[in-house]
């Protein structure tokens, strides 16, 4: 039997669920044995591959148009999708945004901050939209949710060793953590 | 007492007859979750996170306020019951801000807690993200509508243990807000600052600004004790870590029943007098660190043959104020008075009880403000005016009482609310420092008839007053003037009298106007690290213990008298 293959991309994210996901240290050799990560941000190839993995992982909330795409594009080609993290779980830090309107949260960002002088708020094509901070959940369907901010290495360990058995992870005691 | 027969989750069990499915569980060790529910306070059935299943019954029930009759089955985790909880907390949850990884009560959320049990690993339905406001207007504590789950806990602790009816609430539905009186500010309301609420708070909506942030309850330490800063002598919790008081509740299981006051729970905190950390000598005009060996010969020294006077605070605990007294007056000879009243010129019985009060059905306050100087008294005088209790209220000049009196007499006319009281079935008086003594005389005349309750000024009075203490300027004379005063405030007054003696010792745990002037100051130990008893005014010795060990430098009370009367 060939290697699983696991791809994971971060949307609105601090990278705290990525460094954690790191954190399981000396055990990702062993679990590098058994699954093949095809693309990270913190590896060289960014992009889920198009032929599709096993197991997707979305760390972050998707806050603009740009994390729309790469939601769906993970979903198109992942068999299971796993949202890691109060961000991608809920909304997290990243939709405290909500509670303001955009604009708002946009002038007080980019114009009003006291350290800012002449301050612009970003507008090229190039960049995405800036949109209502959302879960995962509330763009794509998702397979298993992973709160956690982050979730304990110890808890993402469990739930891929639980997946590479052939079970949908269950989170009780310590691996189910909001903070 | 009847009993009948239930059946919860198929244990066959025998259950007071008219309790609640939540007290028959729990009496059979079955945990049912709860979240609106204290035990303090009385149920609502509002968060519907209790719910039940009844057999016979067509819909769910609360557990919290549905009793028990003969024959009940009921199933606590059944497939129906669960679904229906885990519900009630989606809808919680997504209603507004309960983000956890920012949230200040995160590890000690009664919320969270719940929605751990029932593996709530994503909310299904979407959040609203409605904008509420955050209420920092009061002094002490924060109130975050956003983090509000409006079970009502904080309005029943407030309206049936404080007797406030500062809280309530406003609007209807999703727009419902926790609201103080007529809906003004917290900071502005009728809140007297007992922080009751903020103790009963299950969630991150109500904030202790001392203590937040400071460590979750797996992380801090605390200590059972008492409060020294009145004669009630509330039961505490003390919450410390790394050597430092975090914060301060009330002992649910203390006489109190779990209220403390501002005295009692936030003003200690914010004291920001200048500790006195070690013993200090006048020299050249200025006072510098000695050891204690130096600072007791000087005063033993000044003490022998001189006219020598002695105060002590009467919130002194009985070792020590036993001590004082055994020092002062038996071996110096000393004239001793404590700074405030002991009561003790007034003839009259004492050692009623708070729960007197409750029984009460005529209350009659002399000479006393206790909503000013005896809070919690105060409100479970209001408790019983609740229930139907009248007050009589004798005060000539303004009284926090006053507003809630039944009748309000001049204390010329003390003889008319006497003549209600004798009518009374279980009248309780209330009398304190300010009642002249030719109207004890006639108060005494409710002896036999009414519970009497002296309102001491000072914590230890009713002991202080069994030693024959009493206040007055007797000692003012004295050459060597010795003042007892561990934290009570340093009035100019006092200073300018202690100023007088040639030669004055202070004992005190902060500085004030007397260390300044005094030419020996010895330090005491804080609130926080007496240990000892002493005599409430219900006339129960009550135990004072240690919260934080004393610091070096810092020797207990009764122990500097005893080294002192070795010098003797």
């Amino acid at each position: 039997m060939g290697k699983v293959k696991v791809a994971t991309d971060w949307l609105a994210a601090c990278a705290g669920c990525h460094m954690s996901f790191l954190d399981i240290d000396e055990r990702i050799v062993g679990l590098l044995e058994k699954i093949e990560l095809t693309a990270t941000p913190i590896t060289d190839l960014k992009h889920p591959p198009e032929e599709g993995v096993t197991v997707g992982i979305l760390t972050g909330a998707v806050n603009n148009t740009t994390h729309l795409e790469v939601v769906k594009r993970m979903r198109e080609r992942c068999k299971i999708l796993i949202s890691l993290g109060d961000c991608a779980v809920f909304g997290g830090i990243v939709s405290m945004r909500n509670f303001f309107d955009l604009d708002e949260a946009l002038r007080r960002a980019y114009v009003e901050t006291e350290s800012t002088v002449d301050g612009q708020i970003p507008c090229s094509e190039e960049l995405g939209k800036p949109i209502r901070v959302r879960s995962v959940k509330d763009v794509v369907e998702v397979d298993i949710h992973i709160p956690g901010c982050p979730p304990s290495a110890d808890t993402i360990y469990y739930a891929l060793s639980e997946l590479l058995e052939g079970r949908i992870p269950v989170l009780t005691g310590d691996n189910l953590k909001y903070d | 007492m009847t009993m009948v027969n239930v059946k919860i989750d198929g244990h066959q069990i025998q259950a007071r007859a008219g309790s609640t499915v939540l007290e028959a569980a729990k009496e059979a060790g079955i945990d049912i979750p709860t979240l609106c529910h204290h035990p303090a306070l009385a149920n609502i059935g509002a968060c519907r996170v209790c719910l039940v299943e009844v057999a016979k019954q067509r819909a769910l029930q609360p557990a919290c306020t549905f009793p028990v009759t003969e024959g009940i089955e009921i199933e606590t985790e059944s497939p129906r019951a669960v679904e229906a909880r885990k519900f009630v907390l989606e809808m919680l949850f997504s209603e507004r801000n309960h983000y956890c990884m920012y949230c200040e009560m995160s590890g000690d959320c009664e919320l969270q807690n719940l929605a751990y049990r029932y593996g709530m690993d994503h909310w299904t339905y979407p959040t609203p993200y409605p904008k509420m406001p955050v209420d920092g207007t009061r002094a002490y504590f924060i109130m975050d509508h956003n983090r509000c789950i409006l079970c009502r806990r904080c309005v029943r602790a407030c309206s049936d243990l404080v007797a406030n009816h500062t809280l309530g609430v406003k609007a209807r539905g999703a727009n419902t807000m926790i609201s103080a009186d007529m809906d003004v500010p917290f900071g502005e309301s009728s809140c007297v600052n007992c922080g009751t609420c903020l103790q009963v708070c299950p969630t991150g909506a109500l904030i202790d600004r001392k203590s937040a942030y400071m460590g979750r309850e797996v992380q801090v330490d605390s200590v059972n004790s008492t409060c020294t800063f009145c004669s009630v002598g509330c039961g505490l919790k003390v919450v410390t870590r790394a050597g430092r008081v975090l914060r301060v509740e009330g002992d649910w299981d203390g006489h109190n029943q779990g209220v403390v006051c501002v005295a009692g729970r936030f003003e200690p905190l914010y004291d920001t007098r200048e500790p006195v950390t070690e013993p200090m000598m006048r020299k050249n005009g200025q006072l510098e660190p000695v050891a204690w060996d130096e600072a007791l010969d000087a005063i033993a020294r000044k003490m022998k043959g001189a006219k020598v006077g002695a105060y002590a605070a009467g919130k002194a605990l009985n070792e020590t104020l036993s001590e004082f007294v055994k020092v002062f007056q038996g071996k110096a000879g000393a004239d001793v008075h404590t700074l405030e009243s002991t009561l003790a010129d007034l003839d009259l019985p004492a050692g009623g009880s708070l729960q007197d009060l409750d029984a009460a059905d005529c209350i009659l306050v002399v000479g006393a403000d206790p909503l000013a100087n005896q809070r919690v008294l105060g409100y479970r005088i209001k408790r019983s005016l609740d229930k139907g209790a009248r007050l009589l209220l004798v005060a000539d000049g303004e009284n926090e009482l006053a507003a809630f009196s039944h009748r309000h007499f001049a204390v010329s006319d003390l003889h008319e609310a006497i003549r209600i009281c004798e009518g009374g079935v279980a009248p309780v008086v209330v009398f304190g420092a300010d009642l002249k003594r030719e109207d004890a005389r006639r108060l005494a005349t409710l002896t036999g008839k009414a519970k009497f309750i002296a309102l001491f000024p000072a914590a230890n009075g009713f002991r202080a007053k069994e030693l024959g203490l009493t206040n007055g300027t007797g000692a003012d004379g004295a050459d060597v003037l010795y003042l007892l005063l561990e934290d009570v405030v340093q009035t100019e007054a006092l200073a300018r009298r202690a100023k007088k003696a040639k030669f004055v010792v202070a004992h005190a745990s902060r500085a004030g106007a007397v260390t300044e002037i005094a030419d020996v100051v010895l330090p005491a130990p804080m609130w926080y690290e007496k240990e000892g008893s002493f005599v409430n005014l219900e006339g129960n010795k009550i135990d004072v213990t240690r919260v934080l060990p004393v610091p070096d430098g810092v020797i207990p009370g009764h122990e500097v008298f005893n080294r002192l009367a070795a010098r003797l």
